[in-house]
């Protein structure tokens, strides 16, 4: 059992999505994480572990790796292809309620950009690390936001921007959360983002990259 | 033009050229949507900047949605803000291999060829440099820029067929360009910095190649720009051929200064928001004096923006760099007259 779960880790850390997929290409024909998943969940390993020690091992490695300057963006996306593949098999046992996952989490770019890479890497990294993910696209405003914070009753959200210019309009987004939805965690970040901007703003979080996220998400629920 | 740059890289001064033309707008009056769907408003904003401000030579607008409009994206225009393309064209093999390669005259090309050559025949002392998105940037806005840096793993057909076809609507747009009588290209390529290097070269570089040799010349100038590239793509940017290459302001321009050949000019790399839209004069003075310093020894450098300045640039920050320039001029040849 731990084989499988470890080449699953492996095959999302790697990219190796299915067996038909040409990359990586010392991998070529061997099964990924699409067959892999599969297999295990027919040997019985509960969902939760696939998870677990499957998923979330390899997304965590390779968002390590994606710190370190190791691997660059199109590598990293490889990987949360692998990883949310997989997951399509875990689908049924999320809405059954049998595997409960961390909570619920937005992100969206603000209004005014549209840089996407970015926030989708962190979007991809959070869903890795076994939360439920509400993405709300580029160019978004206050109100959207607010809207689904409060229907979905998530427990974070995040917002990425890009542009210096777009950057300040975070303060404003900050606070109109805040007036409708005093409860909820607001992580910030994009490239010009930083912490001292994130304190001004009256924000809860900012981290240079994914990995932060998922690990001031993972001390929430701790 | 060949001329124009081994005489910059003689001379004894330090010249600049950001990329530049919204504050031109603004000193027309129009707006921004106004001067990209029109290319006579577009090019009086050239001309009202090149009246305005000493630049090394004129550019054009950086919009990175002409060519995608031309193969048939639907395009978001805001009064003051750059277009935006709103969705991807193509998603398959097979959608790709149904896209038609657009006519040289389709959507706003016609308009951004007419500003070009307004441009060409009306300003007569500097050159004038068009500009074009780079194939792999253009393959990312028909594709959806995420989802080609996986296709470019999983399905490399789909997205080598995709770059030939950008790459053959970009040497027919850049010919085009040349026959405006303009003296260059600057090509904007920045996806292509969120590739390794070896997926750099494979699905940026043997492309914008592919252009530079379709026209450059001794009489026309190709600059490639890169935002993206933090360091490790100035050698794959170098295999392009391409005489200028411009850099964003992530990277370390002292250490590009020291990879490219001291024939091949440099350029950048001040951030054209956080710095020219959102700097103080002071610190606008402050950061382009140290820019000044640091790259003094190098004779192939071009003061320049990061990327492509945006709407609502203080006229006051554009003046005091350029002020900046000057004094750094004179103070540099004051000291060598008393060396002598
Ligand atoms: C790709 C790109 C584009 C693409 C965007 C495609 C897309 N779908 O996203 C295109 C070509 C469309 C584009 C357009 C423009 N761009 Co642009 N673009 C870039 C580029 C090259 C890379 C950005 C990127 O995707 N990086 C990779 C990702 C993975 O990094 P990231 O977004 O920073 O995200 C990481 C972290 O910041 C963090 N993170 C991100 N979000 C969040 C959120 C939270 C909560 C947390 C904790 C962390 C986090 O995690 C990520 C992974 O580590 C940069 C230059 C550069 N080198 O950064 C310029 C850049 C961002 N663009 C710039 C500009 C000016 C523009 C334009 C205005 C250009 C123009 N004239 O049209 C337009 C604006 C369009 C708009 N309204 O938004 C400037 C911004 C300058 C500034 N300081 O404001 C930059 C910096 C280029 C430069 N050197 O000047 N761009």
């Amino acid at each position: 059992m731990e084989n499988i779960l470890e080449k699953i880790a492996y095959c999302v850390e790697f990219g190796k999505i299915n067996k038909v997929s040409p990359y990586p290409p010392d991998m070529k024909g061997q099964d990924g994480a699409d067959e892999l998943t599969k297999l295990a969940l027919e040997q019985g390993i509960p969902p939760v572990e696939i998870l677990n020690k499957g998923f979330v091992l390899g997304m965590d490695r390779i968002g390590k790796k994606f710190s370190e300057n190791k691997v660059f963006v199109p590598q990293m996306l490889m990987s949360a292809k692998a990883m949310s593949t997989g997951m399509q098999h875990l689908k049924p046992f999320f809405t059954s309620g049998e595997v409960v996952r961390k909570g619920k989490f937005i992100i969206g770019t603000v209004a005014g950009d549209l840089h996407d890479i970015g926030k989708n890497l962190v979007a991809m990294m959070v869903e890795g690390s076994g939360w439920e993910v509400i993405d709300l696209g580029v160019d978004v405003k206050s109100e959207k936001f607010i809207e689904h914070i409060l229907s979905t009753k998530a427990s974070a959200v995040a917002l990425s921007a890009l542009l210096t210019t777009t950057m300040v309009n975070m303060e404003k987004i900050v606070k109109d959360i805040r007036d409708q939805a005093p409860d909820v965690k607001i992580c910030v970040g994009g490239a010009p983002v930083n912490l001292d901007f994130c304190l001004k703003i009256g924000a809860d979080h900012y981290s240079p990259d994914p990995q932060g996220v998922v690990e001031y998400l993972n001390k929430l629920v701790a | 033009m060949k001329q124009w740059k081994d005489a910059l890289i003689q001379g004894k001064k330090r010249v600049a050229m950001p990329i530049m033309t919204h504050p031109g707008i603004e000193l027309t009056g129009k707006r921004v949507i106004d001067a990209v769907k029109n290319g006579e408003l577009h090019y009086l904003a050239i001309k009202a900047l090149a009246d305005s401000f000493p630049t090394a030579a004129s550019t054009i607008i950086m919009d990175l949605t002409v060519e995608a409009e031309a193969f048939g994206c639907k395009i978001i225009f805001g009064e003051h803000e750059v277009p935006a393309v709103s969705d991807r064209l193509v998603s398959d093999f097979d959608s790709v291999a149904n896209l038609k390669i657009p006519n040289i005259q389709s959507g706003r090309v016609s308009e951004y060829l007419k500003a070009s050559r307004l441009a060409a025949e009306n300003i007569h002392d500097r050159p004038v440099l068009g500009g074009c998105i780079g194939p792999f940037s253009l393959a990312g806005r028909l594709f959806d820029m995420t989802e080609i840096m996986t296709a470019a793993f999983i399905e490399p057909e789909t997205i080598t067929l995709l770059l030939e076809k950008c790459t053959q609507f970009l040497i027919s747009y850049a010919i085009e360009m040349k026959k405006t009588g303009i003296n260059g290209i600057i090509m904007a390529e920045p996806a292509a910095g969120l590739l390794d290097e070896s997926m750099c070269d494979q699905f940026s570089s043997v492309y914008v190649k592919r252009v530079v040799e379709a026209v450059q010349d001794d009489q026309f100038l190709f600059i490639l720009h890169n935002c993206g590239n933090t360091g490790h793509l100035t050698q794959s940017m170098i295999n392009t051929g391409a005489f200028g290459l411009h850099f964003g302001n992530k990277i370390d321009i002292i250490q590009v200064l020291k990879e490219v050949p001291p024939e091949i000019l440099v350029m950048g790399n001040l951030d054209p928001v956080s710095v020219f839209k959102m700097a103080t004069t002071k610190e606008m003075n402050l950061l382009t004096n140290q820019l000044l310093a640091a790259t003094e020894e190098y004779p192939n450098f071009v003061l320049s923006s990061g990327c492509d300045t945006p709407p609502g640039v203080p006229v006051d920050n554009i003046i005091v760099f350029f002020e900046t320039i000057e004094k750094f001029n004179k103070n540099k040849l004051l000291k060598n007259s008393l060396t002598y």
